[in-house]
């Protein structure tokens, strides 16, 4: 491979080089052409996206999700999010779990042992035998029924993403309002970023046939939202 | 408000009703209008096919034409050819003195409909026409000049007339310039999209601003032998029928 | 399907003009994007303040490009990915077929990238023995068909879903049907089982943050994910001008891209991935490997007209609006790229002399302009483009060549053109002999169809005389007009 090394070494410098030259090259023309380009631009800068004063962050993610084809209860409780994930379990006739390590999901799903395979840490091969995946998510945005996973928080995430159903439990805190802000929250200054990081607006879909819509592609058909709002005591 | 008119070569030889039409109303809107005879062609063509030089040298010309003058405003019935007095900067991007003379006369020239409300705020200029007509958005008013409230506002200003929004009046009518000719298969698919909205729409014409495009529906209208009649913003506002 | 080239696009234009299936589906493509995007626009305070934030962040980018993308290279690096550069396709072609052999690839799947589209890439893996199997549904359907994608987003809409039946139907061995949710479910079940023994996973990048060093790449099917998180190893394409600055500017381009693209408020699935797994336990690739493409681009940059083309984040939303791809669809433009972004990046890419009708077939309507979420001044390129073709250099470059191509008789015109319209004299002489030569043509103020002998004299008159009716010079002139009346009345 040193040979390689060396052809690809010379190539990052060649590139480096022909960019600093073009742009070298553009010089002479920038300031006229932006000139140009100004005086003929008429825009109020505000950038301000609509946020809904009347609604809560919770009821606003929950007409977001909804609007993209994916299911949201609120519960009040783990027990009813046990409950939550039973009915699921029934009404899909799942047989087989694969769940994430989350501590949250890994004390919900406990009671359903006895009626379902729960499996943790799956291989590959496993996880294509399961019929639904739950995990958490560490954040969710309300603007637009989005979860965010980080893989450095929580592990075996493809549980989100092999099986044809997906169950997230999450805290109603971890709700935001805009994708700004999870952004922001995500590249917290002193904190590496994890190493993968998904966002998921709904169930997976398909226009790619006389853009006529289809749910369910290579992703799961269905995604199913669990939010635990905080009780008192 | 003393006023210079660009008569633009295509109305000045092939529509000078337009022309007519055009003074006609400026007057009535209580300006005074000059026609300065040296003024040929703006150099569009030229422009639009990538032949620089030719158009770099009507510009000029233009431009000492013009800015001669001693008027308020330059005015054109047409949107393209207004846009190209914008484009001028442009063709002298390696010349500072003939930029700067090309900004300023841009920034004088405008277009007639544009003119007429945005400027001297007149929306009734006295006009009548009975029947159902249609306004077509010619793409370099719409798209480079912003003009698409104005010529609403004349000709709902007009007596008689029942204005009915086009299909898709911001659609391309497929001429282009040469793009008409070099391509005229294209054209005439764009253009046939467009009939077909004007069939739709049941009107007795077609208004526009620009006569390009009313050469572009026009000819296809009477072609297949439409009564559809194509008209010029501003004869439709002399029109008096 | 024969492959069409950009070279003879006047006969693939004719051509598709006559399909009638083709325009069927271009017109739902016209309409049903059209209004998808019309609705998510207003799901933006300010839609045009956020297309001029996107603006302005690419042009800081293009700017410093070198600076943001040593940046990005550096944090990529740090984290863990490998980074590979290639000047050109050749190159970049070379690295993937190296990497493939050093793994031992056995089964590679790929996700949908226009970059790969442009280096061949599939075609170059299959001559060494490597079958990389698409899985973005309309890349697998023209696949299966041995065509090329004809949209930027989706690539299989000059097919119907009839013809996608048959294909499976042909290819896959199911029963015909013309329902989309059995078609979409044998996609999945077919491809499922490509997703779980693949060993390398192939994908492009949509943006590249220098800030972190990490890739975004969206989707809605879940095949991105798939693909690169199963395999060991996941090779990732990406063009030099996919860099972006900071984090927190992927807030803009989420809101304009799928807005831009599809009409959605934001895809199913955005993967942000930065360098590798911490662990070994952990999910994930083993290894990540960025390929930096240059390929002409780095040449864009030499002239601030140019350079708006590298700002381009490859919505489609310019081949929705344009009226022109909406006759033709995008095999016509026989270039990967099609519509108006293909018409202005193929000539500077590919070569000007292999593109030289694409910048001419355009009405320069300005709707691409109007619908670009970064707001490239789409006619301002087209314009430029041709003035390279036809004068060797535009508003000052530097011309490496001359004028590509010409007809001589079209710059006499324009020379003859210019030199007698810039006098007073010579335009209304020659108006008077125009009046004089056209009644040999014209009939009650028009002229109708020509006859051949005329049609052979005047091309361009014929050209127009074919289906339109054309107006004659008057008889008398608005100056003549004005002289005669109207100056009278100051």
């Amino acid at each position: 491979m040193e040979k390689a090394d060396r052809i690809h070494s010379g190539s990052r410098q060649a590139i480096m080089t022909a960019i600093r030259e073009q742009l070298a090259s553009s010089e002479p023309f920038n300031s006229v052409h932006e000139e140009n380009r100004a005086r003929h631009e008429a825009v109020g800068l505000s950038g301000k996206l609509p946020v809904e004063q009347s609604t809560s962050l919770l009821e606003r993610f929950q007409q977001s999700l909804n609007a993209v084809g994916g299911h949201c209860t609120v519960v009040r409780s783990e027990a009813e999010a046990t409950e939550t994930v039973r009915q699921i379990v029934a009404q899909s006739k799942t047989r087989r779990v694969a769940i994430s390590d989350s501590p949250l999901v890994g004390r919900v799903l406990l009671p359903l042992t006895a009626d379902v395979d729960l499996m943790k840490g799956s291989t590959k091969a496993d996880l294509f035998t399961c019929d639904m995946g739950v995990t958490g998510a560490q954040w969710a945005i309300a603007e637009t029924g989005t979860l965010a996973l980080e893989s450095d928080v929580e592990r075996h995430r493809l549980a989100s993403l092999v099986p044809p159903v997906h169950v997230t439990i999450i805290e109603a805190q971890r709700i935001r309002q805009t994708l700004g802000e999870v952004l922001l929250a995500i590249d917290e200054k002193g904190r590496d970023l994890s190493r993968t990081i998904t966002f998921i607006t709904g169930p997976s879909r398909t226009s790619d046939i006389e853009l006529t819509l289809a749910i369910g592609v290579h992703g799961p058909a269905e995604l199913h939202v669990i939010v635990l709002e905080e009780t008192k005591g | 408000m003393r006023v210079s008119l660009f008569i633009t070569c295509l109305v000045d030889q092939m529509w000078p009703s337009i022309g007519t039409s055009a003074v006609e109303v400026l007057r009535r809107a209580g300006c005074e209008v000059i026609f300065d005879e040296r003024q040929t062609c703006c150099g569009q063509p030229a422009f639009n096919s990538g032949y620089r030089s030719d158009a770099r040298r009507l510009a000029k010309r233009f431009i000492e034409i013009f800015e001669d003058g001693k008027v308020d405003a330059i005015v054109s019935p047409s949107g393209s050819c207004t846009a190209m007095v914008h484009h001028f900067q442009e063709l002298f991007a390696n010349d500072e003195e003939w930029r700067q003379r090309a900004v300023r006369i841009a920034e004088r020239t405008h277009e007639f409909a544009s003119f007429l409300v945005n400027v001297i705020g007149v929306e009734d200029v006295g006009a009548q026409f009975k029947g159902r007509v249609t306004w077509h958005d010619a793409c370099h008013g719409l798209r480079d000049l912003h003009i698409r409230e104005e010529p609403r506002r004349l000709i709902q200003g007009t007596r008689g007339v029942e204005f009915v929004e086009l299909e898709n009046a911001d659609a391309c009518c497929g001429f282009g310039g040469t793009f008409a000719v070099k391509f005229p298969e294209i054209s005439v698919a764009i253009l046939d999209s467009k009939i077909a909205a004007i069939e739709k729409a049941n009107v007795r014409a077609v208004v526009s601003g620009d006569a390009s495009c009313l050469m572009q529906i026009g000819g296809r209208l009477t072609r297949n032998g439409s009564s559809v009649r194509v008209l010029h913003l501003a004869e439709l506002l002399t029109a008096q029928e | 399907m024969a492959q069409q080239t950009s070279e003879t696009f006047e006969q693939n234009a004719r051509q598709a003009l006559t399909d009638t299936q083709l325009r069927g589906a271009l017109r739902n493509l016209a309409d049903t994007f059209g209004d998808r995007r019309r609705l998510a626009l207003k799901t933006v305070d300010n839609w045009e303040a956020l297309r001029e934030r996107g603006r302005a962040i690419k042009a800081e980018t293009l700017a410093h490009l070198d600076k943001y993308l040593e940046s990005f290279a550096n944090n990529a690096e740090s984290a863990g990915a490998k980074l590979h550069w290639a000047r050109d396709a050749a190159e970049a072609r070379a690295i993937v077929i190296g990497l493939l052999r050093e793994k031992n690839a056995q089964l590679v799947v790929k996700s949908k990238s226009m970059t790969t589209e442009e280096l061949h890439l599939n075609e170059a893996l299959e001559t060494v023995g490597f079958f990389p199997v698409e899985t973005d549904l309309g890349e697998w359907i023209i696949q299966l068909a041995h065509e090329t994608p004809s949209h930027i987003v989706v690539p299989a809409i000059h097919k119907s879903k009839k013809q996608i039946a048959q294909l499976f139907s042909a290819k896959l061995g199911i029963a015909p049907t013309d329902d989309v949710d059995v078609l979409t479910g044998t996609a999945r079940s077919v491809l499922r089982e490509r997703f779980a023994g693949a060993d390398v996973g192939i994908s492009g990048v949509n943006f590249g943050v220098a800030e972190t060093g990490t890739i975004l790449i969206l989707e809605n099917e879940g095949n991105v994910r798939l693909t690169t998180s199963l395999p060991r190893t996941h090779i990732a394409i990406m063009g030099i001008e996919k860099v972006i600055p900071r984090l927190v500017d992927l807030d803009v381009f989420l809101k304009l891209l799928p807005r831009s693209g599809t009409g959605q408020q934001l895809t199913a699935y955005q993967s942000l991935i930065t360098g590798t797994k911490r662990s070994m336990d952990d999910e994930g690739p083993e290894e990540l490997h960025v390929v930096i493409l240059d390929n002409g681009r780095s040449r864009m940059l030499s002239h601030p007209v140019t350079r708006q083309s590298l700002a381009c984040i490859r919505c489609g939303a310019c081949l929705n609006a344009c009226p022109v791809y909406q006759q033709i669809g995008g095999h016509a433009y026989g270039s990967v790229y099609p519509g108006p972004i293909g018409a202005i990046i193929t000539p500077q890419l590919n070569g000007i002399e292999k593109a030289r009708q694409l910048p001419f077939a355009s009405s320069l309507c300005g709707a691409c302009r109007e619908v670009c979420p970064v707001k490239i001044d789409i006619p301002e390129l087209l314009l430029h483009l041709r003035a390279e073709i036809k004068e060797g250099t535009a508003s000052g470059t530097a011309g490496e060549h001359g004028p590509v191509k010409r007809k001589l008789i079209e710059r006499l015109a324009f020379r003859l053109y210019a030199f007698a319209w810039s006098s007073q004299w010579r335009y209304e002489l020659g108006m008077k002999l125009a009046r004089v030569a056209q009644r040999a043509l014209s009939h009650q103020g028009r002229i109708g169809k020509m006859g051949r002998l005329l049609s052979v004299l005047a091309p361009p008159l014929a050209a127009w005389t074919d289906w339109r009716d054309a107006p004659t010079v008057a008889n008398r002139s608005f100056r003549d007009e004005w002289r005669q009346h109207l100056s009278i009345r100051k």
